[in-house]
């Protein structure tokens, strides 16, 4: 769906992103994972057009990002950045319905569909609350409610991109969140997703991209990538990693 | 969620106090004419054949002196409180005013220019003499606002930080200037400055509403239809970008028409303080920040808030007049002070 | 729409002086838009057709009770109208434009004077003036003993030039004595310091605030004080309070300080000026006897 080919960001004076290649593929969840500084969020911005790559190239559906304009782009790709700001007293189902705006599917199907995703986001009880009077963590769940709208139902051809949703949620709402990340992925979306905690990324995530200064230190499956070796060269920490007693997913434990 | 009005309810009583302000500004003067003549007087110029006595100076009243000044108002009002939504939405602030992009003291270099200088244009057509203010006026707003713009700009993308920056630069530049002005003025021409600069719908005719009739249609036409894009804009430009948003021209347009709307308003009627700040913050606690509903009620607020403060300007002191801007900002700055001190608490 | 000031003004004018029946009336209700016309029109006995002046019109002291139409650049033609006047007169500085054209519209006379600090404009201002007040005869008078008592009183100065040197002069318009503005070229004060046979020692245009030190560079030999808030001799001490770099002038330490009103420096020559030129000019000329009576 989406991919980079032999991307190279450069920010100022320092390259940020050295020849990253991955793609996106349609129903998959895609984890990001590094440590602060390892060019997360660059990588974020390379694949949703806000970086321009000096060197080498973004597709989506084969076509060079810069070619997608306006609303036919917003229809195919959502970003959820990692902070909003948002200083007017919109109600949340006013923010939630902006995700609508590439959309011309009339009010009454737009207003299912906010409730729709406010569900999956397990944000529906905000319905009618303003924006501004939300905590953190709400108005992340709302924001997630509005990038989800934005796509919904989700389906083949359409990419999602997250920088970490979670950073801001209880244990029980990081779950929810990717568990909705994940019902998207299910209808046919392609979504790429920034996180912080391992075994969130080991849980909910297909594939897992580890960067390490810049480059792609290691790609593949959970199992592949989450080694104790990979974890001390990136991270710099001793782990063990088990596997899951019920799912079978990586466990990591820090030693 | 609760608004204080729900957005028919809100039309409805709009509406009504815009109608209501259109005809005390028709019927309210330092001359007294009492309400069937004021009324006979407006069906006259409708086109209704009564007569009566005393019906001429009535008609003369309401239709030559009372008729434009309050059109002027409600094109002036109008104008204003629609840039300052633009502004708001374009520095997602909803404290900014038009003044940030430097219109208004560009157009007040323009004015003092042309009174300080006005008669030495030589070689100036003789039609064009008397346009000569509001036209200097109107090309300085847009000029330092051009520049505003264009320094804002780099690699392509307009950058509102660098533009708020470039505004209070070339504000306090332009306001060096007219300083200048100040200083080379005479005693006569300093008065004329100074109540330039405090505005005024003193003087209205028609020949000079059709070109801000003009430019406030363009304005009152154009921004509606980016309502939704402006809404987008709130949440941040690259949420905007990614929401489908050509956020690159929006901002140039929210731009232009701001130099536009608020240049023909200043050089219509001088420097209006506070109607853009005031209106659209007011409004907002009542309907929220839906452009979809601020732009219009907007329209209709800025014009019945503007003819409100006039029937002030031109009623306290009759027979003699007090510049509207003192009006307004008298209403203006204690509700920003209001503003400020609920929002601490 | 129609347009038939005549019939207006006769209906507003028969009202009050039902007797007189000429094809064009005398205008009864006056509005003045200029200090020194209100002050003529009071020396001519118009003061009671008087229904409105402008903020300029300070003299006599019975105008201020009159409504006041604001500053005279900034008229208001529904305020003007609403004293129902038959006639507005100004000088050319009277506006804004569009104002005038809606009173003019509305079938008000609009008359208007010269400003000129020139004594060829007081002889058309007073004889228009008279005309419209129909006291031609008390304005002709009033003209030639005008133009009479400069004269002489030029002469006058003339004659106490030949035993005494021009003083050096500064015109000081103040407010409270705070950062006063030195009357230059061109100015109404200048030619007010001119005419009573002084030399102006400001050389730039218009009213500026001038430095301290250069103040006291000039060294004038005579003060002229003219200030807003106070009068007398509050006004003098009041300057030189404030600006002490004054108080070292010859001016100060000879005690030659007079005081002026300030409101006759704005809006042309009015009744008032001959004797304030007499006595300017006997600050000037202490040893002369320079007086306009011949």
């Amino acid at each position: 769906m989406l991919q980079a080919q032999g991307v190279h960001v450069r920010r100022g004076s320092k390259q940020v992103l050295q020849a990253i290649d991955l793609s996106l593929h349609a129903g998959q969840v895609l984890g990001v994972l590094g440590p602060n500084g390892a060019g997360k969020s660059s990588l974020l911005g390379a694949l949703c057009g806000e970086l321009t790559p000096n060197q080498g190239q973004v597709l989506m559906q084969g076509l060079a990002l810069a070619q997608w304009q306006g609303a036919a782009r917003a229809r195919a790709l959502a970003v959820l950045p990692q902070v909003s700001s948002l200083d007017f007293s919109f109600s949340v189902e006013e923010v939630v319905g902006m995700g609508r705006l590439p959309h011309a599917s009339g009010v009454q199907r737009d207003a299912e569909i906010i409730e729709q995703a406010l569900y999956a986001a397990d944000a529906q009880h905000l319905l009618g609350r303003s924006y501004l009077a939300l905590s953190g963590g709400e108005r992340q769940r709302v924001h997630l409610a509005r990038v989800l709208a934005q796509l919904w139902p989700g389906a083949e051809g359409s990419v999602l991109l997250l920088d970490e949703p979670t950073s801001a949620l209880d244990p029980l709402h990081q779950h929810t969140t990717l568990q909705a990340v994940r019902e998207i992925a299910q209808r046919g979306t392609a979504v790429l997703v920034i996180l912080h905690d391992l075994n969130l990324a080991a849980r909910y995530c297909d594939c897992i991209v580890l960067l390490h200064e810049g480059r792609c230190h290691a790609t593949g499956s959970p199992q592949q990538v989450l080694t104790p070796q990979a974890l001390k060269t990136v991270f710099g920490i001793e782990v063990l990693v088990q596997a899951h007693p019920e799912r079978g997913h990586p466990l990591i434990i820090a030693r | 969620m609760k608004r204080l009005l729900a957005p028919r309810t809100l039309f409805l009583s709009l509406g009504l106090l815009w109608l209501l302000a259109i005809w005390l500004s028709l019927a309210l003067g330092p001359v007294s004419l009492p309400f069937v003549d004021t009324l006979r007087a407006g069906l006259r110029l409708l086109g209704a054949p009564i007569a009566g006595q005393g019906l001429e100076q009535a008609e003369l009243i309401v239709g030559q002196i009372r008729l434009p000044r309050t059109l002027l108002g409600l094109l002036v009002g109008a104008v204003l409180a629609l840039s300052g939504v633009a502004m708001q939405g374009l520095f997602r602030n909803p404290l900014a005013d038009p003044g940030l992009v430097g219109v208004a003291s560009g157009a007040a270099l323009g004015a003092a220019l042309a009174i300080v200088l006005g008669s030495g244009f030589g070689g100036l057509p003789e039609a064009l003499a008397p346009y000569l203010l509001s036209l200097c006026a109107f090309l300085g707003g847009l000029g330092v606002t051009a520049l505003v713009y264009r320094l804002g700009r780099h690699n392509g993308r307009t950058s509102v930080a660098t533009m708020l920056l470039a505004g209070i630069a070339l504000t306090a530049l332009a306001g060096a200037g007219v300083g200048l002005f100040t200083y080379l003025a005479d005693d006569a021409t300093l008065r004329t400055l100074t109540f330039w600069n405090l505005g005024s719908l003193n003087g209205a005719s028609y020949q000079r509403l059709w070109p801000l009739l003009l430019v406030v249609c363009v304005v009152a036409l154009w921004l509606p239809r980016r309502a939704q894009a402006l809404n987008a804009l709130l949440l941040g430009e690259s949420e905007a970008r990614h929401l489908g948003v050509e956020v690159e021209t929006l901002k140039r347009e929210l731009v232009f028409c701001t130099a536009l709307g608020v240049g023909a308003a200043v050089a219509a009627a001088g420097l209006i303080g506070f109607i853009g700040l005031v209106v659209p913050h007011l409004l907002r606690m009542l309907v929220g920040p839906d452009h979809r509903l601020l732009l219009p009620a907007s329209l209709l607020a800025g014009g019945t808030l503007l003819l409100f403060a006039d029937l002030v300007a031109r009623l306290l002191l009759a027979p003699a007049e007090l510049p509207i801007g003192i009006v307004t900002a008298f209403i203006g700055a204690p509700f920003f002070l209001f503003l400020l001190i609920k929002g601490r608490g | 729409m129609m347009r038939r000031p005549s019939v207006l003004i006769a209906l507003c004018a028969s009202l009050v002086f039902a007797a007189v029946a000429q094809a064009e009336p005398l205008p009864q209700r006056w509005v003045s838009a200029g200090g020194a016309l209100s002050e003529w029109i009071a020396a001519l006995g118009g003061e009671a057709r008087l229904v409105g002046v402008d903020t300029t019109s300070q003299h006599p002291e019975s105008l201020k009770a009159l409504p006041s139409i604001g500053y005279q650049r900034q008229l208001s033609a529904e305020g003007i109208l609403s004293l129902r006047p038959d006639v507005l007169v100004g000088t050319e500085e009277m506006g804004p434009p569009p104002v005038l054209a809606q009173v003019r519209q509305a079938g008000v006379r609009v008359e208007l004077f010269s400003s000129k600090a020139e004594l060829t404009a007081v002889d058309e201002n007073l004889k228009h003036l008279g005309t419209l007040l129909g006291a031609e005869q008390r304005a002709s008078t009033l003209a030639s003993d005008y133009r009479q008592r400069i004269q002489a009183l030029q002469a006058a100065i003339g004659q106490a030039k030949t035993h005494q040197q021009a003083p050096g002069v500064l015109l000081l318009v103040g407010h409270g004595g705070g950062k006063p503005m030195i009357a230059g070229q061109g100015t109404a004060g200048d030619w007010l310091v001119q005419q009573a046979g002084g030399r102006n020692l400001a050389e730039h245009d218009g009213y500026k605030n001038v430095s301290v030190e250069s103040l006291a560079g000039l060294d004038p030999e005579v003060l002229v004080v003219s200030d807003r808030a106070l009068t007398g001799d509050a006004a003098v001490q009041a300057m030189l309070k404030e600006n002490p770099g004054l108080s070292a002038s010859r001016a100060a330490r000879d005690g030659r300080i007079v005081v002026v009103d300030p409101t006759l420096l704005v809006g042309g020559l009015g009744p008032r000026l001959p004797e304030v030129l007499q006595s300017l000019a006997r600050a000037f000329y202490p040893q002369g006897n320079v007086s306009f009576k011949p």
